[in-house]
């Protein structure tokens, strides 16, 4: 319970938020906090929290798997790499191979999520494949 | 009269059982992943099913994507925890811990030295 209280205003702030299937749990001393955040602003917002109540993220108590539930097929969506193009792969996975780049700051079409990680999405040059989710945001 | 009394009794007693074992299966208790709560078909879980820890397999190909673009970083996993060494940008820390938490590990030890 000592670590509910902890995060509570974690917890609280993702309530506030209306993020959606929210679960938090308390197992073996790390606290897992589960939900589908409404926006990619949300979820920064939630992990800003965390970083003020954990500063780097040092502690190890926490689990926040918090993905924006928004991205629906056909959903358009900014690349959003540091300055370098994203690549486009054959299946979901870094071992697989490059078949597009896309730039960054150009759109890609959402075409489905295979999981929290990679979503296949086709480019504005027409070429389908699988990008890691992280630099792709609503 | 009697047989009909007798049914009732015996629908009484059965209900009975049924709702005594539901009650005892449904009792919180600490066990591992074998907690079978999918069968169960009362209407709410009293218990929240327990966390699902992604296995070491899974995990390490998963790290492997989360951490391709961090070349200062290395990550071990071992039995659901990751353990992260080596250097990272204190701006670019938050990008890198949302990844690595999407992946549902058991735990994250940041032992980076942040720049």
């Amino acid at each position: 319970m000592a670590l509910q209280d902890k995060y509570q205003q974690l917890v609280d702030a993702a309530k506030n938020a209306g993020v959606a299937n929210l679960q938090v749990r308390e197992q073996d001393n790390v606290l897992y906090i589960d939900g589908e955040a409404p926006t990619g602003e949300v979820k920064d917002n939630l992990w800003n929290i965390y970083n003020q109540i954990d500063p780097d993220f040092r502690a190890g108590d926490l689990i926040m798997n918090i993905n924006v539930s928004a991205m629906a097929a056909g959903a358009t969506a900014t690349v959003t790499t540091d300055s370098s193009n994203l690549n486009i792969r054959k299946g979901p996975g870094t071992d697989q191979p490059i078949v597009g780049k896309a730039a960054h700051g150009a759109t890609v079409t959402l075409i489905s999520k295979t999981n929290d990680q990679w979503w296949l999405v086709r480019t504005q040059n027409g070429e389908e494949g699988y990008a890691y989710a992280q630099y792709l945001s609503v | 009269m009697i047989r009909s009394y007798f049914k009732i009794l015996v629908v009484a007693s059965t209900l009975s059982t049924g709702a005594c074992f539901t009650s005892c299966k449904s009792k919180p208790k600490d066990a591992g992943n074998n907690v079978d709560t999918t069968s169960m078909s009362t209407p709410a879980p009293v218990t929240p099913a327990p966390v699902e820890i992604t296995p070491d397999t899974t995990l390490q190909a998963g790290v492997r994507d989360a951490t391709k673009d961090f070349p200062g970083v290395k990550a071990d996993v071992n039995n659901g925890e990751i353990t992260l060494t080596g250097e990272i940008k204190r701006s670019r820390l938050p990008n890198l811990m949302m990844a690595l938490n999407s992946l549902k590990p058991k735990k994250i030890n940041n032992q980076l030295t942040i720049k």
